[in-house]
């Protein structure tokens, strides 16, 4: 593969509502909201934009906004699966889109009330919201066993992985402290102002022993992010455009959306690896040009798994890697420099995206000294993105 | 449809209900009313090669290993049903 997507496309704005736990109002509302951020963030209006993407689980429609923002025409809508996993792919889409000249300008957004709508936390038996996430007949086998929630599907897959590769609970919890360090200083986190120690993941209850303790978790969260892609050539009248350098999708014969329980071996990614050689090699990037990057850490878990299957250390050498204190601000790799999932919330995702522009714009509440190049990763979706 | 031939011919097989944990999860929250606490969470691996999920049952939680042979057993469901559960091979033999 020799992607010709690399640096024809650029994000030129970013948007966003508040991060609450009950925003109080339709996702609806809080789509088009977050969107008109971002569109006068890019100083542009909705006049410009013909391209919508969202997520097959966002309950938000696209005719609704249409109506909504008073968009005149759109040329161009796209959904991607994999729940959370496909976060990234909403850039590939819009990118895609934009290269090909189907659409010039084009919005993605999450809106999602997490915490005061429909919980993943909560354990119901049966019908999910919709039948595009919850994905496959797997989910049948779970849901009869009482293995109910995101937390408790993956958990089987982080126990694997701890007897593989000699993993403690304590190694998942100092890549969480290093999120919460960096979440205790960045003003919209939920954890603002609120770092743990070792000793406080430690003492967190189990959720799913012995892999997941509460503190392990991300944040169940009320809020949208929204953000504008157009080209290149377009985007370098604006005034701080992030070039899309590559961009990557990839599902697997065998796994599922948020589990992988019958692949043959689930204590590695396979998917994600599968994602990272499109992403790198087949848009001549390498994983040194990486100065920050944002891994999708739904559970502190799987962002192990992400490590090793991006290839920035081998299998079983995450616990070794984030022990050296490589994730933090003076490490090789700098990552979720927003708090992560786990510590600033979860806006099933796009809010890492968001993080990753706002380091390469220099804007970052624990902004990394010019960073130029960063990897945003959610398994079998990613992104490198880059200041011109 | 079989994914490898694209047959939609099957048959049903007795298997021998042997195997071993291939993955576990003691499951303590959140709690629904329909299980009891914690849940036993387990993929089992069985002899004929296919993997399951189930729930483990007449053991100590402390005492779920990964490689633990196991063999099925089958725990009574509403309408008269019953769902295939594993317990230690060791609590069959003696």
């Amino acid at each position: 593969m020799d992607s010709r997507l690399r640096d024809t496309t650029a994000i030129v704005g970013i948007g966003q509502t508040e991060f609450s736990k009950a925003a109080g109002r339709s996702e609806t509302q809080l789509a088009a909201e977050a969107i008109v951020a971002a569109l006068a963030d890019a100083g542009l209006t909705t006049a410009d934009v013909d391209g919508l993407v969202s997520y097959t689980i966002d309950p938000v429609e696209e005719t609704e906004l249409v109506r909504t923002l008073g968009i005149p025409e759109i040329h161009f809508s796209s959904r991607v699966p994999y729940g959370g996993g496909g976060s990234q792919g909403v850039l590939l889409h819009a990118a895609s889109a934009v290269a090909s000249g189907i659409a010039d300008v084009v919005v993605v957004y999450r809106a999602i009330k997490a915490r005061s709508g429909e919980r993943f936390g909560r354990a119901a038996v049966g019908g999910r919201g919709t039948s595009s996430h919850s994905g496959s007949t797997a989910m049948q086998w779970c849901t009869s066993y009482g293995v109910l929630t995101p937390a408790s599907w993956m958990s089987l897959n982080s126990v694997r992985y701890m007897h593989a590769y000699g993993v403690s609970s304590e190694d998942f919890g100092r890549a969480v402290v290093q999120f919460r360090e960096y979440a205790a200083n960045n003003p919209i986190a939920h954890f603002y102002k609120k770092p743990i120690t070792l000793e406080d993941h430690q003492a967190s209850r189990w959720i799913a022993e012995p892999a997941i303790r509460l503190f392990d978790c991300c944040q169940e969260t009320d809020g949208s992010v929204a953000l504008v892609i157009t080209s290149a050539d377009r985007a370098s009248a604006s005034d701080e455009p992030i070039l899309i350098g590559a961009a990557a999708q990839a599902g697997l014969f065998e796994e599922e959306i948020a589990s992988n329980h019958y692949a043959k071996d689930i204590a590695v990614m396979e998917g994600c690896a599968a994602m990272a050689d499109r992403l790198f090699e087949g848009h001549g990037f390498k994983r040194s040009d990486i100065d920050v990057a944002m891994i999708y850490d739904a559970f502190s878990p799987m962002f192990f798994l992400q490590l090793e299957a991006l290839g920035f250390c081998g299998p079983g050498e995450a616990k070794d890697f984030i022990a050296d204190g490589n994730l933090g601000p003076q490490g090789s790799l700098p990552c979720n420099t927003n708090g992560g999932l786990i510590g600033e919330g979860y806006i099933h995702g796009l809010n890492l995206t968001a993080e990753a522009i706002r380091q390469l714009r220099g804007r970052s509440s624990n902004q990394l000294v010019n960073p130029t190049t960063a990897l945003i990763c959610a398994s079998r979706t990613g992104l490198v993105l880059r200041r011109p | 449809m079989c994914p490898v031939c694209h047959s939609l011919e099957f048959e049903i097989m007795d298997l021998s209900g042997d195997g071993v944990v291939y993955s576990y999860a003691i499951l303590h929250h959140p709690q629904n009313p329909a299980f009891e606490y914690p849940v036993l969470a387990a993929l089992v691996d069985l002899d004929e090669g296919v993997r399951v999920l189930s729930n483990l049952v007449d053991i100590d939680p402390r005492d779920i290993n990964i490689g633990m042979p196991v063999t099925v057993d089958f725990r009574p469901t509403r309408h008269d049903g019953a769902v295939p559960v594993f317990k230690p091979k060791a609590a069959v033999d003696g």
